[in-house]
């Protein structure tokens, strides 16, 4: 009985680990391949991360299920070690993982600075990634206002601004900045096949910054509580080529300026 | 080390401390409004059992929605006819209160209460050899201040009709908690909620005081601070954890009920400390503001994150005290044990960001506190190695003692692992609010700290009530809550990963999400599995308390003054006053091998002639 | 989906068994329509009938059903899903399993897939039979089971009857109901905690449509509040849907406000003599029995035939709402926006005839003198308890705030005309539909320049005039 329980805890492990080995041709992994250049990065470190840890979660859930194997399989009538530790095993094992968190640490600060400082943004052909929209987060959903075209985003709303719900049209392979803000309370504008994740902070305007590699549909989803709609905001960011969104917003600007006199096959 | 005659009246007495040597007690003021240590600790620990399948109510409840999305919730659906035209299916803010109350509860009325209210307390005097707590009145009140709490906790449920109590998540960030209007539970339900809150905050706050005062000036003559047991250790730092901590979430709370100042008396008047200007919600009159939501979160993982550590360190303490009996060896790294302790607790207090790495605050402290995150893994795989090193060698005893304290570090490994990917801050910014941080705070909570609580339980049990829990029954328990926990939450790394996010009342109404369905079916499954399993350790504890087999003072052969005392000790706890000689780790010791067992209790003067093992 | 005129019978309908075609594993979705408080408000006998005789409650309920067994009425103007087809022949085949071959009209085809036949006419009618072998070309349905009765030739049944209707309420039911209501009250559980409160179609009124000020909503305008949601409320964006999924909400919808318009005007017919309050007085000088026959034989007699008509009078009007002709068309295209046309406006604005500043504000911030006067309330003729202008809802409505540049009903210029020309139904915002065409122009103009005012009441900058603006006095106003 007692080997049952060793091996008990040796098996778990192994069922773990086996579900994360199968875990990616399920489907239980990254919802595809990063789609933007912050989402490569942060995948990269991800991934170091994993190695260090299952290494260690291998050592570490091994070495518990071989001391129990050990304490199972011993004589009957044996003594335990009489051992208060061991000075050199605790100097060895407090100084090696410190260099490996701060290696870890370390590994993080340029993506870390490139994603949130708005100095080390990256730039766009010598100049300042442009603002393509404002992201208005509210109860529930996403309000995106688009500068005319030809004009620079304004913090406020400008007469000729160009407004749409739920889709964030983003010209692909050049970074682009939207201001996040939020109507009501806090919400968090997510995009996982991005990976990128910024909250939206009622009183604050927030630059998130992106530049999707290739063009497609993207799901855009909330994620901080907001209230009983919260999984409801399901919105999509659509990245095309630069002049395709140009045409887009063009489209926009023709159907916002309707005045009904036109065919009615415009009424969609 | 000096020797010291004992003086049969020799231990501290706070001057309140009414002596009970008027022995007519009636049945009042001995078993409800008891001022002893042991009554009180037993309270607590009914109490929270009980708070615990509340707690675990809720949590299935959540998985069922996640299972059977908006389809008829059993139990729920028809209760009270709250769901009656919609066939049973719950309403969207009925969900957010489901897992807002599931988290208030099992922390405020499960996990707190139940390490330092019923373990501390019970343990506390026993252990280092005194009569009682400095202030037993005060005891007493910190016991009796659970339940106007959880009365406030079960009037915020069913204010305003029932189906929408407070909604906010138990972090409860503005200003979705702070405006009224902003949610349905954000009425007066989120006040109750946060009167509840305060409560329990000064029922901890009475403890921890209590817990400082004892551990300081009552203990034994002999029992010096590195011979305490860890147990101690573990109770006395997270009594200075909460001693520091709460005071921050009590006043952070108190400017959220000033904020919402309406919903307690008809008024307009209110403050604005996390309420900025010109917010318009649910159409309501534009704020008027000044205020900044996230000073909210600053104050709030302030407490909470050490209030994590507070539901973290008693079980470390305890689960090193029984891995060293069951295992019949020292522990491994007494000293570094003790360091380790005091570091978590320490970086504790300055790694609060890493809840907040998205929130839009200073870059520069992301920075920061990615390094300090990082660096409270260390103590934490310290004490891992030394855990598995004091089993190492040993003489084990097989018993569900054993197997929930090795549950117990398997656990906490892969919770502390999976830390390190929330501390990366890159890799925190994908897995911020989605099941990955849901995971993780359920291996250490659950799988590390309960785990430890259900061996404490059984170990504790004898000293209780002075017989036994029948150890089958336990390992039954073990097996099958172990194999549902992470059933139900080894895959919710999965999830995480695959971008799930955390509070979602229906996940698969997003096309990458859609997939993920069975997945959840078969979690929900293993957590009605572990759920059921809970009635085992129910069934055993309440059994065993009237009909378990006898036992004596000591029936684990262990080290501790506790075990020198009768089971269960009487008012007074000790017949003999303790004094202490030795540490409380002498498993196994060319000692204990000259008077012929495996054990010697710390109060056994050194035995000639054999020199001790020094002290590492 | 089209009316064949040639079918003349009384209640033409269908059970559609909602497990059959949703794929929606709901064993235990046992929902129910509420009745509407004047249905609860008539004497019991009145709404329950008699064995015999049908009450308010069971004309209802034969025609729309309950939410798991819905019935098509077929007279309604909704698209319950489906193509209508009549039987050619049923052949029975040696192993016994039934053919069934059907013939479709001129110009119309079979659906590619078909899971089921809807018996409609004939022996059979309200009988739900799957398929299990279905060849679209020749037409031919391979029954799974065995019809109870004969089928025969001339028959008419649809394929895959109900389809939309049944979809439109699985989907309804997760993304809806649990605001607007089961029935599409306006009372889900989430509802009271919400202002503005989410409609109660069941009066038939939308507020934001295109149609004009005596016409209901056209089906364009439900859909696009469902595709595009209505800023500064609490209805979202269902942006993301398929069409499929938007086409088969907006005809649940369809079908629960056609049900609850239905049902009142069955109530207004039983209201006046038989609710009970009226009752109450009546049993004063008459007796109780004597009021009962009275009521049965209206039941028997005249309800059960203006039934019928009732539900004529429903189909046509929402039919006709839904035409070319009861859309609003500005007969002019828009005048261009400038400081003249907003200056116009606004002079319009604050006109006598048109008297938009009173309750829309001086400045147009929602805050003009109806908002704290008392009102009566048009049914009851009292006041209402607290001061400011209320919809038909009995809810306290804000006129908008222009300043705030957000236009509930869409913020193309078209939209906002028709805000003004046709009102906003069921509030207290009037039709201006004898209002000249330019001047509606210029009021929009004006309108649309209102959040960017420098002062209030100025008449704004002109767009291309920015860069200019610090440089140019103020106009003179």
């Amino acid at each position: 009985m007692k080997k049952f329980w060793a091996l008990f805890f040796f098996f778990w492990p192994t069922v773990a680990i086996y579900a994360c080995l199968i875990a990616p041709s399920r489907g239980w992994w990254f919802p595809g391949p990063p789609m933007s250049r912050t989402g490569v990065q942060i995948d990269g470190l991800f991934y170091l991360i994993l190695i260090i840890v299952t290494i260690t979660f291998v050592g570490t859930q091994y070495a518990l299920g071989y001391v129990l194997w050990k304490g199972a399989t011993k004589e009957p009538g044996s003594k335990a070690v009489f051992s208060h530790g061991s000075h050199k095993l605790e100097i060895m094992w407090t100084i090696v993982p410190s260099f490996v968190l701060v290696f870890i640490s370390l590994s993080q600060l340029d993506v870390l600075a490139e994603i949130r400082v708005i100095s080390s943004f990256p730039k766009d052909a010598g100049k300042p990634a442009t603002k393509v929209a404002e992201v208005m987060a509210r109860q529930f959903e996403w309000r995106i206002r688009y500068p005319k075209p030809g004009t620079e985003l304004t913090t406020e709303p400008s007469p000729e601004d160009l407004y749409y719900v739920n889709e964030l049209h983003v010209p692909t392979g050049k970074p682009v900045v939207i201001n996040l803000r939020t109507q009501d309370v806090q919400h968090a504008f997510f995009a996982p096949q991005l990976r990128v994740k910024q909250d939206a902070v009622p009183g604050l305007v927030i630059p998130v910054w992106f530049d999707i590699k290739e063009v497609g549909e993207y799901d855009l989803v909330c994620a901080e509580l907001c209230g009983w709609g919260h999984f409801k905001m399901k919105a999509r960011i659509v990245a095309q080529s630069q002049g395709s969104v140009d045409k887009y917003l063009k489209q926009l600007e023709a159907e916002q300026n309707e005045d009904g006199t036109k065919a009615e096959s415009a009424e969609e | 080390m000096a020797t010291v005659t004992p003086a049969l009246d020799a231990h501290g007495h706070a001057d309140d401390h009414s002596h009970g040597h008027a022995h007519q007690q009636s049945f009042i003021s001995k078993y409800v409004f008891s001022q002893d240590h042991k009554i009180i600790g037993i309270q607590f620990l009914c109490t929270t059992l009980l708070m615990l399948m509340v707690g675990g109510a809720l949590a299935l409840a959540v998985r069922w929605q996640l299972a059977f999305p908006w389809q008829n919730m059993p139990v729920i659906g028809q209760l009270f006819g709250l769901f009656q035209t919609e066939g049973g299916q719950i309403s969207p803010e009925f969900y957010t209160m489901l897992f807002t109350m599931h988290a208030s509860v099992m922390i405020f009325l499960v996990i707190i209460p139940i390490l330092a209210g019923a373990f501390g307390n019970f343990l506390i005097p026993l252990q280092i050899g005194c009569d009682d707590m400095a202030f037993p009145i005060l005891n007493m009140l910190s016991y009796w201040f659970m339940w106007p709490a959880m009365v406030c906790f079960a009037c915020s449920f069913f204010w305003a009709g029932g189906t929408a109590g407070p909604g906010n998540g138990w972090t409860s960030y503005p200003l979705l908690s702070d405006l009224p209007q902003a949610a349905p539970g954000s009425g007066a339900p989120q006040t109750f909620w946060l009167f509840g809150l305060t409560l329990i905050g000064v029922s901890s706050m009475m403890g921890s005081v209590n817990y400082l005062t004892t551990i300081i000036n009552m203990r034994a003559p002999g029992m010096t601070l590195f011979r305490m047991p860890l147990t101690i250790w573990s109770m006395f730092i997270t009594a200075i954890l909460q001693a520091f901590a709460l005071p921050v979430l009590t006043a952070a709370g108190f400017m959220l009920v000033f904020d919402r100042l309406g919903t307690i008396f008809p008024t307009t008047i209110h403050s604005v400390f996390f309420i900025p200007a010109n917010i318009i919600v649910n159409n309501a009159e534009p704020t008027v503001g000044g205020g900044q939501p996230l000073l909210w979160q600053h104050l709030f993982w302030f407490y909470s994150h050490p209030a994590v550590y507070i539901m973290l360190l008693p079980a470390m303490g305890m689960v090193s005290d029984m891995l060293s009996c069951m295992c019949r060896k020292p522990v491994f790294g007494y000293k570094p044990m003790v360091y380790s302790l005091a570091a978590i607790a320490g970086l504790g207090f300055i790694v609060w960001g890493h809840h907040m790495f998205t929130s839009g605050m200073n870059p520069a402290l992301g920075m920061t506190f990615m390094t300090s995150t990082m660096m409270i893994a260390l103590p934490s795989a310290i004490k891992t190695f030394n855990w598995i090193g004091t089993m190492w060698g040993g003489n084990l005893k097989f018993n569900a003692v054993l197997l929930n304290c090795a549950g117990f570090v398997a656990m906490f490994i892969v919770g502390g692992l999976s830390g390190i990917f929330m501390a990366a801050v890159p890799v925190d910014i994908y897995f911020h609010d989605t099941y990955f941080i849901v995971a993780h705070f359920h291996y250490v909570l659950f799988g590390s700290t309960l785990f430890g609580v259900f061996g404490a339980i059984q170990f504790w049990f004898p000293k209780m009530f002075g017989r036994e829990m029948n150890d089958t029954v336990q390992k039954w328990h073990f097996v099958l809550s172990f194999i549902g926990f992470n059933g139900t939450f080894f895959p919710m790394h999965l999830l995480g990963i695959a971008g799930m996010p955390r509070r979602y009342a229906d996940p698969y109404l997003h096309g990458y999400l859609s997939h993920l369905l069975d997945m959840n079916r078969f979690m929900t499954v293993s957590a009605i599995i572990m759920g059921l399993a809970q009635f085992l350790l129910l069934g055993n504890f309440f059994y065993s308390m009237f009909r378990g087999k006898k036992v004596g003072r000591n029936p684990w052969n262990a080290n501790g003054l506790e075990w020198t005392a009768p089971s269960p000790p009487g008012h007074g706890n000790f017949d003999i006053a303790p004094i202490v000689y030795r540490g409380p780790y002498e498993y196994s010791s060319p000692e204990s091998d000259a008077l012929g067992q495996d054990y010697i209790l710390q109060t056994v003067p050194h035995v000639a002639g054999i020199k001790s093992v020094a002290h590492h | 989906m089209s009316r064949t005129p040639s079918l003349n019978l009384l209640v033409l309908a269908f059970l559609l068994s909602v497990a059959a075609v949703s794929g929606c594993s709901d064993s235990a979705f046992n929902t129910s329509f509420v009745y509407s408080a004047g249905t609860l408000d008539l004497m019991p006998e009145a709404q329950n009938g008699t064995k015999d005789i049908d009450g308010v409650k069971a004309l209802l309920d034969k025609r729309f059903g309950d939410p798991q067994h819905l019935e098509a009425w077929l007279k309604m103007p909704v698209d319950f899903g489906g193509t209508m087809t009549t039987v050619g022949e049923m052949t029975t085949a040696e192993n016994g399993i039934p053919v069934v071959k059907l013939d479709v009209e001129e110009g119309k085809s079979l659906p590619e897939k078909a899971g089921s036949i809807q018996f409609v006419s004939g022996a059979c009618a309200g009988e739900t039979v799957e398929i299990s072998g279905w060849n679209a070309e020749t037409g031919e349905a391979t029954l799974a089971v065995v019809p109870s009765q004969s089928v025969a030739s001339g028959d008419i049944c649809f394929v895959d009857g109900g389809t939309v209707i049944q979809s439109g309420r699985v989907l309804y039911m997760r993304h809806c109901s649990h605001c607007h209501g089961t029935s599409g009250d306006g009372n889900g559980p989430t509802a009271r905690y919400l202002t503005p409160k989410p409609r109660d179609y069941r009066n038939g009124v939308f507020k934001f449509t295109s149609t004009n000020d005596m016409s209901k909503a056209a089906r364009e305008d439900v859909l696009r509040v469902v595709k595009y949601g209505i800023p500064g409320t609490y209805m979202p964006s269902f942006l993301l849907m398929t069409d499929e999924e938007h086409h088969a909400i907006v005809e649940y919808v369809r079908f629960l406000t056609l049900r609850g318009e239905f049902e009142r005007k069955l109530v207004a017919e039983l209201s006046s003599d038989y609710s009970k309050a009226a009752l109450d007085s009546r049993l004063k000088d008459e007796k109780k029995a004597d009021i009962l026959k009275e009521l049965n034989e209206f039941l028997a007699d005249d309800l059960k035939e203006s039934a019928n008509s009732l539900g004529d009078e429903l189909a046509e009007i929402w039919a006709t709402s839904d035409s070319e002709g009861a859309l609003v068309v500005p007969s002019i295209t828009r005048i261009p926006d400038s400081s003249e046309s907003r200056r116009r406006g606004r002079e319009l604005y604050l006109s006598k005839a048109l008297n938009c500043a009173d309750c829309h504000g001086i400045d147009g911030a929602g805050n003009g003198p109806q908002t704290i006067a008392f009102e009566k309330n048009p049914t009851t003729s009292e006041l209402y308890n607290e001061p400011g202008l209320h919809d038909v809802w009995d809810n306290l409505n804000q006129p908008r705030n222009l300043q705030l540049g957000m236009y509930r009903g869409g913020r193309r210029p078209i939209d906002l005309f028709r805000r003004i020309h046709a009102g906003i139904k069921g509030s207290r915002m009037p039709s201006f539909k004898n209002t000249p065409h330019e001047d509606i122009w210029n009021i929009v103009n004006y309108i649309l320049s209102v959040p960017f005012e420098t002062e209030p009441g100025g008449t704004g900058i002109a767009p291309s005039a920015a860069a200019a603006a610090t440089v140019t006095a103020p106009p003179a106003n």
